[in-house]
């Protein structure tokens, strides 16, 4: 599916159940419309990857993810030959008369999600998670990959993509990326969300939340990120924490419950204690009266 | 219409590179081809639009909408932020040895063995803020010999290695195929060592001067050693420097440095100076794995409480911590300074740094790191 306008991608991805800010849809629109990469940095948990994900989901086109880590290589990102068939087939020879060719042909490569996504004839959406995990070997390779969507297996050849996949790469910026691989790249910064957007990520995400929950719950986080804490949480964290209140019935905050389901949004010791008694009592009271 | 535009663009792009934003024409041709995209009556998609294309890291975004408002939207241009103008500071009367010592007669002495074992030996004994320009001149090649040592970590990628632990699977094949399958010669693969990740955090204040001058030299060619070396500034603020000294020469990287971190009278503030690494940089994972160097005599003038807590933090991270205390250098020294002390309990490893046989030691210790808590 394509999109003429920005709006029409906007609308395209709320059906699937994502609320983008507009530097968003623009940044995902013209990733289509110019065929390049887009690069989302941001904290942990403000939907990078789920916006690849709804992405996919938008356009109707196939989500292939590659998760970066360290030590990544061609065999796990790319492709990798079948050694237990290679063996079997050399045996079922008998009179050892294999040809190099026959044994490194198609039949016998595992393809891996970069190769994946280059091959597929129906529309695809690439995405690259965490590229700042990989190692700097690996953005060199992926370099390559992304300038001319081609990939050369030694033994059969260059592999041309059919149809460019469209490709999103995500980073949480734990080391900056290298400026060639940027170059290719457009560059998006995602937020924290305005709270009114919040509050409608929370209600979409979470069926059947009580409308007063979704509030408080969105204008509580968000008084948390004005704290100083080691960790803010993310709209991950607004979500998985509405869905826990949700899930115990509450119809509103209150301190009690707040304090035994702290756990779903902050995620270090320093910040429990931060957020403790006469602290916790007045964020809750202004996510209440809606100060 | 368009050629009004392309004019704009353009001259948007050039801008953004008197800002400090670099941009390539192959960005603004990109820039073009997205606004033919997009709605141009719309501003926030002209924004996105442009940002997007024009910009690749989020410390520029502040620069670019600076620019932006005052292009586009005719805004009085706001003054620069601060460190945008290191100027020199008239009092300060210790820099010039340094630029001396790179423009003076590279050839003269380009051997520090020439000087004789005796006067070499003194040099490494010298402690750096004594140090004549001539002196400083000799210890500045040596400094970069020291620095170029770097800690090891075991790498998760392997390479072919005839001793390795792993199947080399792809080249077995490939070599049992004149066997009838047989894997007669096996191949094997290990894993390689590469540098460990180093993150250096340097007090530019004024009592450090004459050390820091030495320590921004040996962390210069440390930045030289490659990739995963991180470099920042400290005294009254925080600034990343790993950018300034891998393009540009230290005493300029040092002047604006301290220029843009420092105060004057202000004091250095170390726990503030953490905390912000903490949060900024600690956060993304910056200092995790890493080897992690702090450079200060530990005199802290404001919160010595909050010098431990930040201390904890950093420590929790990293994979090993080294104080650099010149002031070590005294026998009679105690670290009686509260800073110090509160940062005392998460340092792995302390040491001198005041002159270049303790660098040596410095270096040494940094390449032979092996675990927490080890001395």
């Amino acid at each position: 599916m394509t999109f003429r306008t920005i709006d029409e991608l906007e609308g395209a991805l709320r059906e699937a159940s994502y609320l983008p800010e507009r530097g968003l849809s623009t940044a995902l629109f013209l990733s289509l419309a110019l065929e390049k990469p887009v690069l989302l940095e941001g904290e942990a948990g403000v939907g990078k990857t789920e916006a690849a994900k709804a992405l996919a989901r938008a356009r109707g086109a196939r989500l292939i993810r590659l998760q970066c880590y360290e030590g990544l290589d061609v065999a796990h990102a790319v492709y990798e030959w079948n050694y237990p068939r290679q063996l079997l087939h050399i045996r079922a020879a008998q009179e050892g008369t294999v040809s190099e060719e026959e044994l490194f042909g198609r039949e016998f490569l595992i393809r891996r999600p970069l190769l994946e996504a280059i091959e597929s004839e129906e529309p695809v959406v690439l995405l690259i998670d965490e590229i700042d995990r990989a190692d700097e070997e690996f953005e060199a390779f992926l370099l390559e990959v992304l300038s001319d969507f081609q990939i050369t297996i030694p033994e059969i050849g260059t592999i041309r993509a059919v149809r460019k996949p469209s490709v999103v790469l995500t980073s949480n910026r734990t080391r900056e990326l290298h400026d060639a691989l940027k170059r290719r790249c457009l560059f998006h910064w995602i937020g924290h969300p305005s709270i009114e957007r919040e509050i409608a990520i929370v209600k979409l995400r979470v069926p059947g939340v009580p409308e007063r929950l979704a509030e408080q719950a969105a204008r509580f986080v968000r008084g948390l990120r004005a704290l100083d804490l080691a960790k803010p949480p993310g709209v991950a964290e607004t979500i998985d924490w509405a869905q826990a209140l949700a899930a115990l019935g509450q119809a509103e905050l209150d301190a009690e419950v707040v304090e035994s389901t702290l756990g779903s949004v902050l995620k270090y010791r320093e910040d429990f204690e931060a957020v403790r008694d006469d602290q916790l009592v007045r964020l809750v009271e202004e996510a209440r009266s809606g100060r | 219409m368009a050629d009004a535009l392309l004019r704009h663009v353009v001259t948007f792009g050039r801008v953004l590179r008197e800002v400090g934003i670099e941009v390539g024409p192959g960005r603004l041709q990109d820039a073009l081809r997205g606004l033919d995209a997009v709605d141009l009556t719309s501003q926030p998609d002209v924004y996105f639009t442009l940002r997007q294309t024009l910009v690749a890291r989020r410390d520029e975004l502040d620069l670019f909408d600076r620019a932006f408002a005052a292009w586009f939207l005719r805004a009085p241009v706001e003054p620069a932020g601060r460190g945008a103008v290191p100027q020199q500071p008239q009092t300060r009367k210790v820099a010039s040895p340094l630029s001396e010592a790179t423009l003076g007669d590279e050839d003269g002495d380009r051997d520090p063995l020439e000087l004789g074992a005796s006067g070499h030996e003194l040099l490494r004994e010298q402690d750096f803020a004594t140090m004549t320009p001539e002196e400083f001149a000799r210890a500045r090649r040596l400094i970069a010999d020291i620095a170029r040592l770097r800690p090891l970590r075991r790498s998760r990628r392997r390479r072919p290695d005839p001793r390795g632990d792993r199947l080399d699977l792809r080249r077995l094949m490939r070599r049992s195929l004149a066997t009838g399958g047989d894997p007669v010669e096996r191949a094997f693969r290990s894993r390689k060592d590469v540098p460990r990740k180093l993150v250096v955090l340097c007090d530019v204040s004024g009592s450090m001067e004459s050390y820091t001058r030495a320590l921004l030299l040996f962390l210069h060619s440390a930045v030289g050693t490659g990739r995963g070396v991180e470099a920042f500034a400290f005294g009254t603020r925080l600034s990343r420097l790993t950018q300034e000294l891998a393009t540009r020469n230290p005493e300029d990287a040092f002047a604006k440095a301290s220029a843009s971190v420092v105060d004057w009278g202000a004091g250095t503030r170390i726990g503030a100076c953490l905390k912000a690494f903490n949060d900024e940089y600690g956060r993304r994972a910056l200092s995790r794995g890493a080897v992690t160097v702090i450079v200060s005599d530990g005199w802290e003038r404001e919160d010595p409480e909050l010098v431990g807590r930040e201390m904890a933090r950093l420590a929790r991270a990293a994979y090993a911590v080294v104080w650099v205390n010149p002031l070590k250098g005294n026998p009679e020294y105690q670290p009686l300074a509260g800073g110090m002390r509160a940062a005392l309990p998460f340092v792995d490893r302390f040491l001198p740094g005041h002159n270049l046989r303790s660098l040596e030691e410095l270096a040494a210790v940094l390449a032979g790191i092996e675990r927490r808590h080890a001395a």
